[in-house]
């Protein structure tokens, strides 16, 4: 942690010995440690601290972006020069108003001490509990369990000035046997807030249920989905549909058709920074405060995320979703959140006449046919046949193919209960529940089958 | 360089306090990113990167930490840090790590190029990828044109506790174009030469104009707007010839991958998954027909998954992982290689100087088939079948086993002659099936080498630079359509 004063005070002193130009400065850095274990052992173990400062020169209209990892003097003069430069030889972006004002954030809690705390030794020694309980039912554990401690700081010409630490931890565990994987994992911003047998009392469950997998009919099941893969399919739909560049292109689902039912009425999807489970950082990396964002109610498009060029060109209010100055993917959700039902998951595979409990998802891919959703994936960790309200049997691991406008315009049932999962670091994720929806198409089934000619 | 002696001096600290071997990577890169959508520049960025990172082998267990703070007090406590993180690695051992005999070299390697793109002007980059832009945008339905650029300069430092001292300088460019149409709510996509990003080589800017992306333009419209009427790919089992870019990601997903000896021996099972090419394989396993020959190597000149050395600080190889249909081979480490009772093949690579090596792809290619076949004669001998070209999307099991790939653009094969164009093709199998249905593969003159910068693998993930050759091939009875639901 270099801490707010030196980070505010080293890019203040730059922005004070740069040209008449405006300049934005984005400072985000901090320490990654993650260790990671096969078959019970730690085999790979790392840590590392890193930065990165961002600085956008802005010409009138033309913007230049130079990132550097130091925040040496020198290089950072001679990045706001180059930054400068490139405005210069660009063409004028009509959209580029100017850089914003300060503004208010509303305050969240997003670093604890006990997590920039927590040691490579302690990582090891909660894992080796975990590895010994595995051992007495004969499993083995992979997996990785990481903390991070982050400062994200942004400055402008203006003055506006935003800064905030965050910490975040992740573990997640897949005991092996010798028949199947099982699987849980746990992100929060607190390292006390993770219940650490919890999880894994569940991952060694997950992998006593996972034997002797069964083949079964391709076709249109029933599925129980547990939240980790409700939290992959909003990751796409990120992507192809609720950021501001899809919805102005046309190539979301959600272009030319706001206010038009896209999925059933149970199904709300917003972006958020204030719930119970977890909270987001305040402001975008533009400085700009982030709103509450609905993007699906109750069914129905609402909108998408802006930042403050993107909803120019669109039209639209700006909603503080800016991602990294030199990204070209534009504004995201950050913070995706699926609205909670009132099942339960023992509810839903109790309730479920015949179908599937999918564990996780894995390498999904939603660029199948956008305008419908459409993504496959194959199911992992663990998947169940479900009749008569009790869980049967394992069976194989299988594709799906599915356009999940189809599938959330079918969902029966939602949790209750909503788990939280990290986007790559401690400032992005997903608030998922458990889902029940009724006819979902699986296409393919994980087999060797007959050796080639 | 003040950075090299902190570093043999923190390597000399490691071995005094016990370790059995530590080694230490410096890297300075420079990136220069450029897109452009329609009449914008989407996004325009050059980036500084430099760091080191310290690696250490302590009583069979590892360490690594790194910093981007270039300090003789910040090395000596990075790896102060690595030896903590290797003791506390050290609390689940079961099985102690020890390396092969992989000789230490001093030496250099550095990429050829005739133009250095980062003292090209941006003006002229700006031009090339707007003049191409235009051409795509002449027909309204196109609403979204899209040029991209990318170049990349490494400097890279390895030193070792053995006495290795390699010092290697990369350049890599890139470029590509998208056209995007759309009419009545049905949206295609066309990409040149290659979807997500184009193409890239270990060459200068003198590669971004041999991709000739303002003349290949038209084309790129053209199709794209067709494909809005075109017929959904019907849905069957029927023979398929992928062209050389999408055979590449094949190759990617469902050989290079399986083919990495750390995935094959479980070490990324809690994230991107393991691979049925288990050891008892290795030798006794058909992978595909006895055309299929497929070459792991690192040293061909001009492509973004050749080196000099790996960051372990071992040569670059060249090696056979299917002969004749036959898997005979792994990509390997220094750690993993001893197991099969070898030496490194040389694949331990770090996408940055923030992240340990990892078993990773380098040239992973298919061999050329017949010298004089094309892929006109290909279409010609096929009676019945689906030609479908550059991938739209992509994904594969845990295994590496089941696999479904859509491609933008496929065409209906009819008695040895192209009939309809069809729009949102996939096709599905399983790998080991798939390559034991490939009965033609095309001559040396339709091979094309693809170079994709962006290979996912590991926790962190790591972006790595690798590249595939193929030429076009055909394979039969594939199960192929279009998505439903």
């Amino acid at each position: 942690m270099i801490g707010r004063e030196r980070i505010l005070e080293g890019l203040e002193r730059l922005l004070k010995r740069l040209p008449g130009e405006q300049f934005e400065l984005v400072y985000t850095g901090g320490r990654s440690d993650l260790t990671r274990y096969t078959r019970s052992e730690i085999h790979q173990n790392v840590s590392v601290e890193n930065m990165r400062v961002y600085i956008r020169a802005a010409l009138g209209k033309r913007l230049g972006v130079v990132t550097v990892n130091t925040l040496e003097e020198g290089p950072l003069l001679q990045a706001a020069k180059q930054a400068v430069e490139l405005a210069q030889r660009q063409p004028e972006n009509p959209y580029f108003e100017g850089f914003p004002s300060p503004a208010e954030y509303e305050p969240t809690t997003t670093y604890f001490e006990a997590t920039a705390k927590f040691t490579p030794k302690q990582r090891a020694e909660v894992v080796k509990k975990v590895f010994a309980e595995a051992e007495r039912l004969g499993f083995e554990v992979s997996g990785a369990f990481s903390t991070s401690t982050g400062e994200i700081a942004v400055l402008n010409s203006n003055g506006l000035e935003a800064y905030q630490p965050l910490t975040g931890v992740e573990i997640s565990l897949v005991p092996v046997s010798q028949e199947g994987m099982g699987y849980a994992d746990a992100f929060a911003h607190d390292v006390e807030k993770i219940d650490l047998e919890a999880v894994a009392a569940r991952a060694l469950e997950r992998c006593s249920l996972n034997k002797g997998q069964q083949d079964i009919p391709l076709g249109q099941y029933d599925v129980i989905l547990e939240p980790g893969c409700l939290a992959e399919v909003m990751r796409w739909l990120n992507l192809i549909a609720f950021r501001a560049q899809a919805f102005i292109e046309g190539t979301s689902f959600l272009a030319g058709k706001l206010g038009e039912r896209a999925m059933g009425e149970n199904i709300t999807i917003y972006d958020s920074i204030h719930e119970p489970e977890a909270q987001g950082l305040p402001f975008d990396f533009q400085g700009c405060p982030k709103r509450k964002v609905t993007l699906i109610e109750r069914g129905i498009n609402r909108g998408v995320v802006f930042d403050l060029m993107s909803a120019r060109q669109a039209k639209a209010e700006p909603t503080g979703h800016a991602g990294p100055p030199d990204s070209p993917y534009g504004p995201m959700p950050w913070n995706i959140c699926m609205e909670a039902g009132d099942s339960s998951l023992e509810e839903m595979v109790a309730s479920c006449e015949k179908g599937l409990l999918v564990t996780r998802f894995h390498y999904l891919n939603g660029f199948l046919d956008p305008k419908r959703a459409m993504m496959t994936g194959m199911t992992r960790y663990g998947t169940f046949l479900v009749e008569e309200g009790k869980i049967k049997h394992a069976v194989k691991n299988l594709r799906w193919t599915e356009s999940m406008l189809r599938a959330f315009s079918n969902v029966r049932a939602i949790s209750r209960k909503r788990e939280v999962f990290s986007y790559g670091g401690a400032a992005g994720f997903a608030i998922a529940p458990a889902v029940y929806i009724e006819g979902f198409t699986f296409t393919g089934v994980q087999e060797e089958g007959a050796v080639g000619q | 360089m003040e950075i090299k002696g902190w570093l043999r001096a923190a390597l000399e600290g490691l071995r005094r306090a016990g370790a059995e071997y530590a080694d230490a990577r410096f890297l300075d890169c420079a990136t220069e990113s450029i897109t452009v959508r329609n009449e914008q520049v989407a996004a325009l960025s050059r980036d500084r990167d430099r760091g080191f990172g310290i690696r250490v082998l302590y009583r069979g267990s590892w360490g690594f930490a790194a910093s981007a703070e270039l300090a003789e007090p910040e090395v000596e406590a990075i790896a102060e840090r690595a030896l903590e993180i290797a003791k506390a690695s050290r609390l689940t051992q079961r099985r102690p790590v020890r390396l092969d005999d992989s000789p230490p070299y001093v030496d250099t390697y550095r990429t050829e190029f005739e133009l250095d793109p980062f003292i090209v002007p941006l003006d002229k980059k700006l031009e090339l990828l707007f003049s191409a832009l235009k051409v795509l945008r002449r027909d309204p339905r196109v609403r979204l044109a899209e040029g991209t650029m990318r170049f990349f300069k490494t400097y890279k430092l390895f030193l070792s506790s053995d006495g290795a001292e390699i010092a290697q300088e990369f350049l890599e460019s890139g470029a590509g174009i998208q056209a995007t149409a759309i009419q009545d709510g049905e949206v295609q996509r066309r990409s040149y030469p290659n979807s997500f990003g184009g193409n890239f080589a270990a060459r200068g800017y003198e590669f971004v104009e041999s991709l000739k992306l303002v003349e290949n333009a038209e084309r790129v419209r053209e199709e794209a707007l067709a494909l809005l009427s075109a017929d959904p790919c019907p849905a069957g089992k029927t023979d398929l010839i992928l062209d050389s870019s999408q055979l590449g990601l094949q190759i990617h997903e469902s050989c290079g991958h399986p083919s990495e000896l750390d995935r094959a021996l479980g070490m990324e099972i809690s994230y991107a998954g393991g691979s049925f090419l288990t050891v008892d394989k290795l030798r006794k396993f058909r992978y595909g027909s006895r055309l299929v020959n497929i070459y792991a190597d690192a040293t061909l000149p001009g492509s973004i998954g050749s080196f000099g050395y790996d960051d372990e600080g071992v040569r670059a190889q060249r090696f056979p992982i299917v002969e004749e249909g036959l898997f005979v081979g792994y990509l390997t480490s220094r750690e993993t290689a001893p197991i099969l009772g070898k030496r490194s093949g040389g694949a331990m690579r770090a996408a940055s100087w923030s992240h340990i090596p990892l078993i990773r792809m380098v040239n992973i290619n298919l061999e050329p088939g017949e010298e004089d076949l094309s892929l006109e004669d290909l279409i010609a001998d096929t009676k019945d079948g689906i030609f479908m070209a550059t991938n739209k999307s992509w994904s594969i099991d845990d295994l590496r086993l089941n696999f479904q790939f859509g491609c933008e653009l496929a065409w209906e094969i009819k008695h040895g002659k192209r009939t309809r164009l069809l729009k949102n093709p996939l096709y599905t199998g399983i790998t080991p099936q798939f390559w034991g249905s490939c009965d033609a593969i095309c001559g040396r003159k339709e091979w094309k080498l693809w170079g994709l910068p962006n290979c996912g693998k590991g926790e962190p993930p790591q972006l790595m630079h690798v590249a595939h050759g193929a030429a076009p091939a055909r394979f039969r009875g594939i199960e192929v359509g279009a998505p439903r639901g």
